[in-house]
C-alpha cells in the first residue's frame, strides 16, 4: 500500500509555523486504493490526471477546490449526489454516482483526487 | 525454441503431417505458394521479427446498441454515437484487464453467465512480417487445446447434435458437454468503413445476433431483407447495411448493398479455426457487410449433414482412421478430424450404425477449397499450454470481397480470440489497432530480407 504523507507533512509544518488551519482534504490517503476505486467506477473515462477529457482534469479540480476553499466533503457530495454537470458543449448531464456508500472509501478517493 | 523444430517433434504434428501427406499422395492438394499444411514452411526466423503485446478482453454483451444506450453506457452514449473512439475514454494502461475483470465479476449487466474462473483478459503476442508475395502474422497465446467441434451422434434413430459452446443453454443445464474449437480472428478495414477506425469490431456486434438477445426464427423468417439475404438468423453486420443501424430488421436490399460493397464499405474477416481450418493448413476468408459472409469460392470445410436425408454426408474410412465413427469417450483423446481425400468416405446408411456412434459435424475439404474463400494459409500448433499460429495472407488481393494489403498501407484491425470451448460473445476482443505493412502503426509488419 502506498501512503502519501507529503501533503500532511507540508501542511502540518505550515500550520504549525503560521498558525493556519489545516484544510480537511490535505490528509493522509491511500493512493493505490483510491485510484483503484476511481478506475473501477470508470471515473477515468471522463477525468484524467492532467488533461481535460469529457470532464475537467483532476489537477484542475484540485486547483479549483483550493481556490474556493472547498473541502473533501464537497467532493464527496459531487460523487454521490448525481447532480447535473455542465459539459463543454453546453449540455447538462447527471454526474455518475460512485458505487460505494462507505464514507471512508469515498473520503480516501476525495483526498486522492484533491491531492493532484 | 525454434517453432519449426518443435512442430515436427510434436506427436500431433506428426499425425497432421501424415494426414497431409496422405492427401498430397492422393493428388488432391494444390497449395503452391503457401505453406505445406501442418508445418510452418515460411522459413521466417521469428526471433528477428519484433513482438507486440496485445491484451484482449471479455466484452460480454457490449453491443453497438448497448454502447449507445444512455442508461447502460453511462456518460458515454452520445460520445459513442457521434463516433468517438473507444480509447478516447478507455485509455488506462490496464484498461483491458480492468474491463474484462469487471464484466466477468458476476455482478455486471454485460454478462449474466459469468463463468467461474474464466480470466477477464488474455495476453497475445503478435509478430508481423511481409515479403514480395505475402503478409505473415504470428500469434502466440496461452489457452486450451480446443481442437474439437460438436458432433452428430446417432441415438438409434436419428443423428442429433452432440456438444455445444459453453454458453449454450444445454451446456449450462448440464445436458450437453462443452465442445467448441479455438479460434483466432481479425476484422480489417482500409479506411472505407465509417467509424471502424474508432470503434472496430463493436460496429458489427448487434442485438438480435446469437447470444445477444437473439432474434426468433419466426421474426427472421418474416423479415423481407433477411429473406432477400437467404439467411435464417442474424449475424454480424455493419451499420451501413441497415436503414436504422440499431435494428437488424431494417436491412437494405441487395442492390443497395452491392453498391456499398463495390465502394469498399465492408470489413474483411479472417478466422483461423483449430478444428475446421487448421488441420488442412487454412484460415477462412470472409467479410462483414449485411451478414458474416464467406468469400466467393469454396471454404476449407463444409457441413457434414445431408439436409434431404437427415444423415451425414461422410464417415471415417475405417481402414485409415481405425473405425468408421468415434464415441463420446474418444472426444479429446485423438485428432477426430474428418478430411476428404485423407480419412473420409461417403456415408453408408447401411453400415450397421449403433446408438452412440458419432461423426464430426463438418468435413474438411482441402482439395475443394478454392477461390477467394481459400486465399489464406495458416498453421497452428498447441504445445505446453500455448498456441502458436502463423497466418499467411497474399498481398494485393484483387477479389471484390477482399481488402487488399499493400506495402506502405496502414489498416485498422480488431482482433478476437475464442478459448475454452466457447463462441459468440464469450470471446476476447481488442480495441482497434493499426497494422502497417512496412509503415508506422501499432503493429508494424517488417520487410523480410
Amino acid at each position: 500500500m502506498k501512503r502519501n504523507l507529503r501533503p500532511l507533512v507540508a501542511i502540518a509544518a505550515l500550520a504549525g509555523g503560521l498558525s493556519l488551519s489545516v484544510p480537511a482534504f490535505a490528509q493522509q490517503f491511500d493512493a493505490d486504493a483510491a485510484e483503484n476505486v476511481f478506475k473501477d467506477n470508470d471515473c477515468h473515462k471522463c477525468h484524467h490526471a492532467t488533461k481535460a477529457k469529457k470532464g475537467p482534469a483532476l489537477k484542475k479540480i484540485a486547483a479549483k477546490y483550493k481556490e474556493k476553499k472547498l473541502d473533501e466533503k464537497e467532493a464527496i457530495k459531487h460523487m454521490t449526489a448525481g447532480q447535473k454537470v455542465k459539459l463543454d458543449d453546453g449540455k447538462e448531464e447527471d454526474h455518475k454516482i460512485i458505487d460505494t456508500k462507505d464514507v471512508k472509501v469515498q473520503t480516501n478517493v476525495a483526498r486522492w483526487m484533491l491531492s493532484h | 525454441m525454434d517453432q519449426r523444430t518443435s512442430s515436427f517433434s510434436d506427436p500431433k504434428m506428426k499425425i497432421l503431417a501424415a494426414s497431409v501427406a496422405a492427401v498430397a499422395a492422393a493428388g488432391l492438394v494444390a497449395c503452391a505458394g503457401g505453406p505445406t499444411r501442418g508445418a510452418d514452411t515460411t522459413g521466417i526466423d521469428w526471433n528477428k521479427v519484433p513482438a507486440n503485446k496485445l491484451v484482449l478482453f471479455y466484452p460480454g454483451k457490449s453491443s453497438y446498441e448497448w454502447l449507445r444506450d444512455p442508461a447502460a453506457h453511462k456518460g458515454a452514449a452520445s460520445e459513442t454515437a457521434r463516433g468517438d473512439s473507444c480509447v478516447s475514454c478507455h485509455d488506462d494502461a490496464k484498461e483491458e484487464q480492468r474491463q474484462g475483470a469487471k464484466i466477468l465479476s458476476g455482478k455486471h449487466p454485460l454478462e449474466p453467465i459469468a463463468l467461474p474462473g474464466k480470466p477477464g483478459h488474455v495476453d497475445v503476442n503478435i509478430q508481423a512480417a511481409y515479403d514480395d508475395k505475402n503478409v505473415y502474422l504470428r500469434y502466440q497465446w496461452k489457452g486450451s487445446n480446443d481442437i474439437e467441434y460438436p458432433y452428430y451422434r446417432f441415438d438409434g434413430k436419428e443423428w442429433k447434435t452432440y456438444g455445444a459452446p459453453r454458453l449454450d443453454k444445454p451446456v449450462q443445464e448440464g445436458k450437453q458437454p462443452a465442445i467448441y474449437e479455438a479460434r483466432m480472428s481479425f476484422m480489417l478495414d482500409d479506411g472505407k468503413v465509417p467509424m471502424f477506425k474508432e470503434q472496430g469490431c463493436w460496429l458489427t456486434c448487434h442485438e438480435g445476433e446469437r447470444d445477444l438477445n437473439p432474434a426468433t426464427k419466426e421474426d427472421v423468417a418474416a423479415n423481407a431483407a433477411m429473406k432477400a439475404y437467404k439467411k435464417s438468423d442474424v449475424r454480424k453486420y455493419l451499420p451501413a447495411s441497415r436503414s436504422n443501424p440499431s435494428d437488424w430488421r431494417t436491412g437494405k436490399l441487395p442492390d443497395e448493398l452491392a453498391k456499398i460493397k463495390a465502394a469498399g464499405g465492408f470489413v474483411d474477416l479472417v478466422q483461423w479455426r483449430a478444428h475446421r481450418s487448421n488441420p488442412v493448413g487454412g484460415a477462412d476468408d470472409g467479410y462483414v457487410l449485411e451478414w458474416r459472409n464467406f468469400d466467393a469460392g469454396k471454404n476449407h470445410f463444409a457441413s457434414n449433414m445431408n439436409a434431404a436425408t437427415k444423415q451425414p454426408n461422410f464417415m471415417f474410412d475405417a481402414a485409415r482412421f481405425g473405425a468408421r465413427a468415434v464415441s463420446a469417450d474418444q472426444v479429446r483423446t485423438k485428432d477426430n478430424f474428418l478430411i476428404k481425400g485423407a480419412n473420409a468416405v461417403p456415408f453408408d446408411p447401411n453400415a450397421g450404425w449403433k446408438a452412440g456412434d458419432m461423426l464430426p459435424r463438418y468435413v474438411l475439404q482441402p482439395a475443394d477449397a478454392t477461390g477467394s474463400a481459400a486465399d489464406n494459409k495458416a498453421y497452428g500448433i498447441w504445445k505446453d499450454g500455448m498456441w502458436t499460429v502463423v497466418l499467411v495472407r497474399p498481398l494485393n488481393l484483387a477479389n471484390p470481397d477482399d481488402k487488399a494489403l499493400k506495402p506502405g498501407g496502414v489498416y485498422s484491425v480488431g482482433f478476437a480470440l475464442h478459448d475454452d470451448n466457447i463462441t459468440t460473445r464469450g470471446h476476447y476482443v481488442s480495441y482497434t489497432k493499426t497494422l502497417g505493412i512496412g509503415a508506422k502503426a501499432d503493429i508494424v509488419a517488417v520487410k523480410l530480407p
